[in-house]
């Protein structure tokens, strides 16, 4: 008997509508564990090189992990995987919600799907079975809207539905999953991918609850969810959620403003977690907001998601759209020089109903503000638009045209990057991109090892893809636990901090493959330890891994994901940070001046690649590293990989 | 700051100013606030006090957990 997956993974080809269920072995599952990893090893088996990502042979993964399901804070997560329509690079995102266990409870781990269907159609998992059903009736509905009719076409509220929006539709370069109709797979355009398929949606529904092979040890372990609570401090970060950080950002320095030009945002008080705690989440008239304005994923007893409404006025949005992490309202408000908070919830709301990345989509529109500024654009290119920095009315409006493609939304659909290209005029100069990836709201020049991994992250710039800097130095005793313990000083960019970079990277890693949440499990203030997740795994898997073999699955999957990059010439010339980094010192707050040093950045850059074994000079894997990693057959099974690795 | 704040006083979400015996230090002042769990601490704009450092008359003292992501 198996524990914690399902054995099942479900083969999708929409082109001749045909469905094949795969049972792998237990090895299979020991070696990816689930998510980024499993879903990689479809794609670079079944992907062929030099993909246009919207392309039928594009594959997209979707994939939940050994421990989905299970009744623990944390595990329930998807990741999706394909070639990214936004960087042209190996494209990765992960979500939560209730849609992951829900999933594994229809009775399958993953959906590897390609072709693509003639008409619109959704996927109904359900019980063990599964059915391409006809969609057209639900195209081009908000996902709110999808989501109600599915429901009552299926007599069943208690489906889970992981769809794309209108913005998915019109391939929108950023656009995301949605789930919930306000949870999001949101980087890197997975959307578009699933939209390009005519896959309007994946509906799922079951009871097949995954069997744990140890239960009173995973009862010890979720006893100390109450225990680790109040001091990891994760009891207030359920309280804030994400956007308690931005105060704490701005004082930092390191609170993105003015599309990157500044860490320092004065009205910063405006858009923090306490005034959307306070003020507008649902509850708040009468101080019920954590029964009212907090909502959770599967089984978490964190409750950090946001449940924002607001009943009247331009902005008027209704409470199933969520409500924003920090990161929206920093993308949607300090990058944009924007304080008013009920736009920037609407802007999140519209997001979510359309299925669009809220950060590439506010950091592309806080670039077009600045190309505004410096009178690189004009009204002409807008439509009598107004772009600049502080207008409200203006970023709202134009993220529903970029949903719809309509006027300028047209352009700035293809995300900053591509307008960059289409627009000209020196407007490549104001781009905050990493591999065409829009920023998220963590400032390299003031995180300085993530500046490294922003411009080395196979799928462009990414905040949760290993511990930010002050990370190490406050959290000695769990640093230890992956081998951390020299902490460096504030701003340093030395080969110990690449260190920390890089094992951090394995882990978060794992953890993307493990498929669990970052603010669960992880080396600093999440709520369990890493030693914690190694003995949740084996109270579940009845496995008895370590460490070391947890941080061997993340470093596999990144060097999976680095090798797709390989075969799509892609290396170490596209890891590169935004220009004005290097150029444009920060103005104002306590990163007042800081700006990177290009000659001791590209030595850091080296060191990182020499600690992951990595080719200085053209940035690819060894095939030495790839074949320890026992993923030889990336290399062997590819004549165009073969040439590149050796 | 962040979170923390529920640590102060209502009237004073944010911000308050504290009067502690001469010769405290960091871990005294969280004492007092009682704050038990995981924090960063930046007196006078520097992190790199620890939590035996004795507060001066007049010092701004920042608390912060440091959560990434969002």
């Amino acid at each position: 008997m198996s524990y914690g997956y399902t054995g099942k993974i479900l083969h999708v080809n929409l082109s001749k509508g045909e469905l094949e269920i795969e049972e792998p072995d237990e090895q299979f599952y020991r070696t990816y564990m689930g998510g980024s990893a499993m879903g990689m090893h479809y794609v670079l088996k079944e992907t062929p090189v030099g993909v246009d990502p919207f392309s039928p042979d594009n594959v997209l993964a979707l994939c939940t992990g050994i421990l989905t399901g299970t009744p623990i804070s944390g595990q329930s997560r998807l990741t999706s995987v394909a070639k990214s329509p936004l960087t042209g690079c190996i494209g990765d995102a992960q979500g939560g919600g209730y849609f992951p266990a829900e999933m594994k409870f229809s009775g399958f781990d993953a959906v590897i799907i390609k072709g693509r269907s003639p008409k619109p159609v959704y996927l109904w998992l359900h019980h063990g079975e599964a059915e391409l059903r006809d969609a057209s009736h639900l195209w081009g509905l908000t996902t709110g809207d999808a989501e109600d009719k599915l429901k009552e076409e299926l007599d069943d509220k208690r489906i889970e539905v992981l769809q794309i929006g209108p913005a998915g539709e019109n391939l929108v370069r950023f656009s995301a999953l949605i789930s919930m109709s306000n949870r999001a797979n949101g980087r890197t355009g997975m959307g578009a991918v699933m939209g390009s398929k005519n896959l309007k949606a994946v509906v799922v529904r079951g009871k097949m609850k995954p069997a744990i092979a140890n239960p009173e040890k995973f009862k010890e372990i979720q006893k100390l969810a109450r225990v680790n609570l109040e001091p990891t401090g994760m009891d207030g970060f359920g309280k804030y959620g994400t956007p308690g950080v931005t105060t704490p950002q701005h004082r930092a320095g390191g609170l993105p403003t003015y599309n990157f030009n500044s860490g320092n945002f004065d009205k910063h008080e405006e858009i923090d977690g306490h005034k959307l705690y306070n003020e507008h989440l649902r509850g708040h008239e009468k101080d019920d907001q954590n029964r009212f304005g907090r909502d959770t994923c599967f089984s978490c007893s964190i409750k950090c998601k946001r449940v924002a409404q607001i009943d009247e006025g331009p902005f008027k949005t209704e409470a199933k759209y969520g409500g924003p992490e920090y990161e929206t309202l920093a993308t949607f408000g300090s990058y944009c020089g924007i304080s008013d908070m009920d736009a920037i919830i609407h802007a999140n709301a519209l997001c979510n109903m359309y299925g669009m990345d809220t950060i590439s989509c506010g950091a592309t529109i806080a670039w077009a503000m600045e190309c505004w500024e410096e009178g690189k654009l004009t009204m002409e290119d807008t439509g009598g638009i107004e772009l600049k920095y502080g207008n409200a009315e203006a970023m709202v409006k134009i993220t529903e045209m970029i949903a719809k493609r309509e006027g300028f939304g047209e352009i700035l659909a293809e995300g900053s990057k591509k307008a960059a290209e289409i627009i000209g005029r020196g407007t490549e100069e104001y781009l905050i991109t990493s591999k065409g990836q829009e920023a998220p709201a963590h400032m390299p020049q003031v995180k300085r090892s993530l500046s490294v991994i922003y411009a080395a992250n196979p799928f462009g710039a990414d905040h949760e893809s290993s511990e930010h800097d002050p990370g190490y130095k406050a959290y000695p005793e769990r640093m230890k636990e992956i081998g951390l313990t020299n902490p460096q000083e504030k701003l340093a960019l030395n080969k110990e901090m690449m260190r920390f970079a890089m094992i951090t990277q394995h882990l978060s890693s794992a953890v993307d493959s493990i498929s669990v949440c970052a603010f669960i499990f992880g080396a600093s203030f999440q709520l369990y330890t890493p030693e914690q997740l190694v003995q949740t795994i084996n109270a579940v898997m009845g496995w008895n891994v370590d460490m070391k073999e947890i941080l061997e699955v993340g470093e596999r999957r990144l060097n999976m994901l680095r090798a797709f990059n390989s075969r799509e010439g892609v290396g170490r010339e596209s890891d590169t940070l935004p220009k004005k980094m290097f150029k444009r010192p920060l103005k104002g707050g306590r990163s007042d001046g800081y700006v990177l040093n290009e000659e001791e950045w590209e030595a850091a850059l080296e060191d990182y690649y020499r600690l992951c074994d990595w080719d200085v000079e053209t940035g690819h894997p060894s095939l030495k590293k790839m074949e320890s990693l026992g993923i030889g057959w990336v290399v062997a099974e590819n004549n165009v990989l073969s040439e590149v690795i050796n | 700051m962040g979170p923390l704040v529920d640590f102060l006083p209502d009237s004073d979400k944010g911000k308050a100013t504290m009067t502690l015996n001469n010769d405290s230090t960091i871990a005294d002042m969280l004492d007092k606030l009682q704050i038990k769990r995981k924090v960063v601490v930046a007196v006078n704009g520097d992190e790199e006090k620890g939590l035996d450092h004795v507060l001066s008359d007049g010092d701004e003292v920042l608390v912060f957990t440091v959560i990434s992501g969002g």
